[in-house]
């Protein structure tokens, strides 16, 4: 399966800051949708998956910069989706953002190696902060 | 009476005041009350058989004593007589040189029961007819009988051989009475003696055996309600927390959504016309903001229902607690004051039992407040690892009598319906657990005041 990382054209140019490959995960469409448009917005290149066993498998095939998952899904959830991804690809940039948190989730989470952990509903000024953050760390480590 | 108060066992005036769950409801002074009966029943009743048998084996042997003393007398009394030759004269001279009295009314009567010496008791000698001879059927013997002044008496008779005479020793009955007495006296006080010490010792030990069952029985219905009141907590934990996290995600889309308006708003010039819009869904967007708090708290308090050891900042579980609280308090128009000038440094401890500590607390003295009363607060740090933390308000206070009980469990003042009565047990006992100590001073419509210690584990200064 290969899914592209759409960007919407307002700003022709590119951003240098901002990551171009980000792989959205949730089952909460309506959610996932309007924030792939906002990342858009804000000159970022982003995809939608609605489950975890496509997430792995584009994963696979075409490997995003940072991933931003929920931790709540049907069959695959986001820790095993976090545990795979740091295992097989572990330069993917993990944030996990979900209405469901308890302290022992974060705990769990950035013990795995997950990025950031964030909850719902989150303000996109600092997902997108988190996200350039994210960003550098990757074009540092390279 | 106060004396008498305090020898009351706790069990006596005991009512369930957790009625509505009957199975634990035991009448412990019905109880105590058969337990002493049923013992002492079984108890005294061989002792009063006992001391019958020997009631009745004193009172034949005395009697048979006083017979044998009276026969030897008066055998003693007609062999001597009839050694002599003139019976008669000598039996007279027997009875004059006797000391004839009260005691000891020595007398002669013929067949006929006529009087042939003075008697004590019947009179005159020639009185005849007196005695009733007729009693007299064997050679010798003991009658009862009865005096022509109406004293009961006893006679012992001896018919003088080869005469009519018959020779009597009479004494009163009150003689024999007399010498019962003693011995029955005895008998009664040791008896009474007896079932004193009985009764003393069934009462105690009834009284401390069911003590001791009424204060299991408490501590098991104690032990049974707070892990109700847990379990209670803990599902209201659940709930919480399910419902916060249903709330976070449709929260989630209609913050998304907003924000996609405004920054459609922003990217593009049709809408810059109207000016009233981006505020608009500005208003949106705070009103979530607001709802995530409010999620956000219901997740933080629930997660704290199950204990877990972790470095706490102690000012910002009371701010917490006090946000939750927050709405009540502006309904009472309640003014809190927090001070917590002092640096406290992180401590290890469990951050779900402060929670609930603090929120008892605060909830009590909510409720013992009017409109308008004052809450203060205060965080010190009295020694290096000893932290003291004040709540007091000037609410309806605590009576003397009440200050000792309220620590205690089922005590409540709130009417029954509204408190389980188990808050301020619970929070002694969370307070036990993480090492404190609670104290409490009260005076009647002036306020309340609690004061907590709670130690500060070394070592953890920067656990964070």
């Amino acid at each position: 399966m290969k899914q592209v990382y759409q960007k919407l054209d307002v700003s022709k140019k590119s951003s240098v800051e901002m990551p171009s490959k980000v792989l959205l995960v949730d089952d909460e469409k309506e959610f996932v949708l309007t924030l792939s448009e906002r990342l858009q917005i804000r000159d970022m290149g982003t995809a939608i998956v609605y489950d975890g066993k496509s997430a792995l498998d584009l994963v696979r095939n075409d490997a995003p910069e940072v991933m931003i998952i929920d931790l709540k899904m049907p069959g695959i959830d986001g820790m095993e989706i976090l545990k795979e991804v740091k295992q097989s690809r572990s330069e993917i940039e993990v944030i996990v953002l979900t209405g469901h948190g308890s302290g022992q989730d974060r705990k769990k989470c950035m013990d795995m190696g997950a990025f950031a952990y964030m909850q719902k509903p989150v303000n996109i000024n600092i997902l997108s902060e988190t996200l350039k953050k994210a960003h550098e760390k990757i074009k540092t480590g390279k | 009476m106060k004396r008498l108060k305090k020898l009351k066992p706790a069990f006596w005036d005991h009512r369930d005041i957790a009625g509505s769950h009957s199975h634990t409801t035991f009448n412990f002074r019905r109880k105590w009350k058969l337990l002493v009966l049923f013992t002492s029943f079984m108890a005294l009743l061989p002792l009063f058989v006992m001391t019958l048998v020997d009631f009745s084996l004193t009172r034949r042997i005395i009697e048979d004593e006083v017979e044998s003393s009276m026969s030897k007398i008066l055998s003693s009394a007609a062999a001597s007589i009839s050694f002599s030759k003139d019976l008669k004269k000598s039996a007279l001279d027997y009875i004059v040189h006797s000391d004839a009295g009260e005691d000891n009314d020595i007398f002669v009567v013929n067949e006929d029961g006529a009087l042939l010496t003075p008697s004590f008791y019947y009179g005159r000698p020639g009185t005849s007819d007196i005695f009733n001879v007729n009693l007299f059927n064997e050679n010798s013997g003991i009658e009862e009988d009865v005096t022509p002044k109406g004293k009961p008496v006893i006679a012992g008779y001896a018919r003088i051989p080869d005469t009519s005479l018959i020779f009597v020793l009479v004494k009163s009955k009150k003689w024999l009475t007399d010498l019962w007495l003693k011995p029955r006296l005895k008998l009664v006080w040791y008896l009474a003696v007896s079932i004193v010490l009985i009764l003393l010792s069934i009462m105690g030990t009834a009284t401390y055996l069911v003590g001791r069952i009424h204060s299991t029985d408490r501590k098991r219905t104690e032990a049974l309600r707070h892990a109700e009141y847990a379990k209670k907590l803990a599902s209201i934990g659940r709930l919480a927390s399910g419902v916060a996290h249903e709330i976070n995600n449709p929260l989630a889309i209609i913050n998304q959504k907003t924000g996609l308006i405004l920054d459609l708003f922003t990217l593009r010039e049709d809408f810059s016309s109207d000016d009233r819009l981006i505020p608009l869904a500005n208003d949106v967007l705070d009103a979530v903001t607001r709802c995530g708090g409010i999620t956000r708290r219901l997740l933080d308090f629930a997660r704290h229902m199950e204990p877990s050891i972790e470095p706490v900042d102690i000012g910002e579980v009371v701010g917490q607690v006090l946000a939750f609280l927050k709405k009540d308090a502006e309904r009472q128009s309640i003014t809190i004051s927090v001070d917590n000038q002092d640096v406290i440094p992180d401590f290890e401890c469990d951050k779900g039992s402060l929670q609930q500590i603090f929120l008892n607390l605060i909830e009590n003295a909510f409720a013992a407040m009017e409109d308008g009363g004052q809450l203060t607060i205060s965080i010190k740090l009295k020694e290096k690892d000893k932290l003291t933390i004040t709540v007091s308000d000037n609410g309806s206070g605590i009576s003397i009598e009440d200050i000792d009980k309220i620590f205690e469990p089922f005590y409540s003042s709130k009417d029954d319906h509204w408190g389980t009565g188990l808050g301020l047990s619970i929070t002694y006992g969370l307070i036990k657990e993480i090492g404190g100590d609670i104290m409490v001073k009260s005076s009647l419509g002036k306020g309340t005041r609690f004061t907590l210690t709670i130690p500060i584990t070394a070592g953890t200064d920067n656990g964070r």
